[in-house]
C-alpha cells in the first residue's frame, strides 16, 4: 500500500469504516511509515479542533430583522431581491447622488452653484480660445522670421560668391 | 416560527463557510428571504431541513462564487467557550485552542464545495448520507471531499507543529 492510496482510507479509518482486513493493512502501513502516521495524528486534533468550534449566538438587531421578513413581505411594494443587504451601499450612494443633484437643480444656492460653476467654465473657454489666438499669431511671426532669415542668408551666399569671382 | 427554529443554524453555517460575521448576517437574512418566497414550492413530502440545508448550502456557494469573498479575511478568532480541560493540563488546552484557531483560519484555503462538505461533517455533525442528499452527490463523492478537506487541514497543522518542535 502505497502513501497516496493510504490517504484516501485516512477518514475511513478514523471514522471506523473499514472492513477488518482493509483496516489491518492500513494499520500495519501506519506502524512502519512515520509520515502517515504523522498525518493521521494531524487528521485526529483536526477533527477535534473542528467539531470544539463553538456556536456563536445572532445579535438581537439581526434576529429583530429575521422577524419582521414576513412582515415586509405581507405590505411589500418592492420586489423581494431589492431586499437584498448586499444592494445597501448601491442604495446609499445612488440616494447620495440624487440629494445632490436635487440640490443642484432645485436650491436657490444650488442655481447660484450652478451659475458660478457656469460662469467658471466660460471663463476657461475664453482664455484657451485667447492662448489658442495668441499661439497662431506667434506662428505667424516664426513664419516672417523664417523668410527674412532665409534671404538674409542668400543675399550673404551671393556676396561671397561676388567676392570670390 | 421558523426564525426560532432554523436562525442560529442558517447563521451559524453562513458563519463558518464565509468567516465574518457581517457577512454571515446578510447571508441569512438572504436566505430568509429567500425561504419566505420559495415556501409555496416546498414539497411536503421532503424533509424541511434537508430542504433548508440545500437551500442555504446553495446561495452561500452562489454567493461565494459571484463575489469571491476569500478577499475578505476570516473574522479572529474568539472562542466564545474558553473551557479548561479538567482531565488535561492547560498545556494541552492551549495546544486545542491554537489547532482550532489554525484550523478556522485554514477553512478559507479549501475550495467552496469542500469547505462546504466538512463544515457540514465535522461541525455541524450531519451524516453522510445527509450531505449527499442536501447536495444531490454520491455518497462516494461527498466521502471522498471530506477527506479530501481533513487531509489539506492535517497538513497544514502538521506543517505548524512541525515548525514549532
Amino acid at each position: 500500500m502505497n502513501d497516496a492510496h493510504m490517504e484516501e482510507l485516512l477518514s475511513a479509518y478514523l471514522e471506523g469504516g473499514l472492513d477488518e482486513s482493509r483496516a489491518a493493512d492500513v494499520g500495519r502501513h501506519l506502524a512502519s511509515c512515520p509520515d502517515c502516521s504523522l498525518l493521521l495524528e494531524a487528521m485526529k486534533d483536526v477533527r477535534e479542533a473542528l467539531g470544539a468550534l463553538p456556536e456563536v449566538d445572532l445579535s438581537p438587531a439581526l434576529l429583530r430583522k429575521l422577524y419582521a421578513i414576513p412582515e415586509k413581505r405581507r405590505f411589500r411594494l418592492v420586489p423581494d431581491f431589492l431586499l437584498r443587504p448586499s444592494l445597501q451601499p448601491v442604495f446609499a450612494g445612488a440616494t447620495g447622488l440624487l440629494i445632490f443633484v436635487s440640490f443642484l437643480a432645485f436650491s436657490p444656492g444650488g442655481r447660484t452653484f450652478q451659475k458660478s460653476v457656469n460662469r467658471q467654465l466660460h471663463i476657461g473657454y475664453s482664455k484657451v480660445e485667447r492662448l489658442y489666438a495668441k499661439a497662431g499669431s506667434l506662428t505667424d511671426e516664426m513664419g516672417s522670421y523664417k523668410e527674412t532669415i532665409l534671404g538674409s542668408l542668400k543675399n550673404v551666399k551671393l556676396l561671397k560668391k561676388d567676392g570670390e569671382q | 416560527m421558523l426564525v426560532n427554529a432554523y436562525s442560529r443554524k442558517v447563521f451559524n453555517m453562513a458563519y463558518q463557510f464565509s468567516g465574518s460575521a457581517q457577512e454571515a448576517e446578510d447571508m441569512t437574512q438572504e436566505i430568509f428571504l429567500k425561504l419566505y418566497s420559495s415556501l409555496r414550492k416546498y414539497d411536503f413530502a421532503r424533509n424541511f431541513t434537508a430542504w433548508l440545508l440545500t437551500l442555504t448550502k446553495n446561495h452561500l456557494i452562489d454567493e461565494y462564487r459571484r463575489t469571491k469573498w476569500e478577499k475578505t479575511r476570516r473574522d479572529e478568532f474568539n472562542d466564545q467557550v474558553i473551557a479548561q480541560d479538567a482531565f488535561s493540563g492547560p498545556e494541552r488546552s492551549l495546544v486545542r485552542e491554537e489547532n482550532k484557531k489554525l484550523v478556522w483560519e485554514s477553512l478559507d484555503r479549501l475550495s467552496p464545495e469542500i469547505r462546504m462538505a466538512v463544515i457540514l461533517r465535522d461541525i455541524q455533525g450531519r451524516t453522510y448520507e445527509e450531505i449527499a442528499e442536501s447536495q444531490s452527490l454520491p455518497l462516494g463523492t461527498v466521502k471522498s471531499r471530506v477527506n479530501r478537506g481533513r487531509l489539506q487541514l492535517a497538513r497544514i497543522l502538521k506543517d505548524r507543529q512541525g515548525e514549532l518542535t
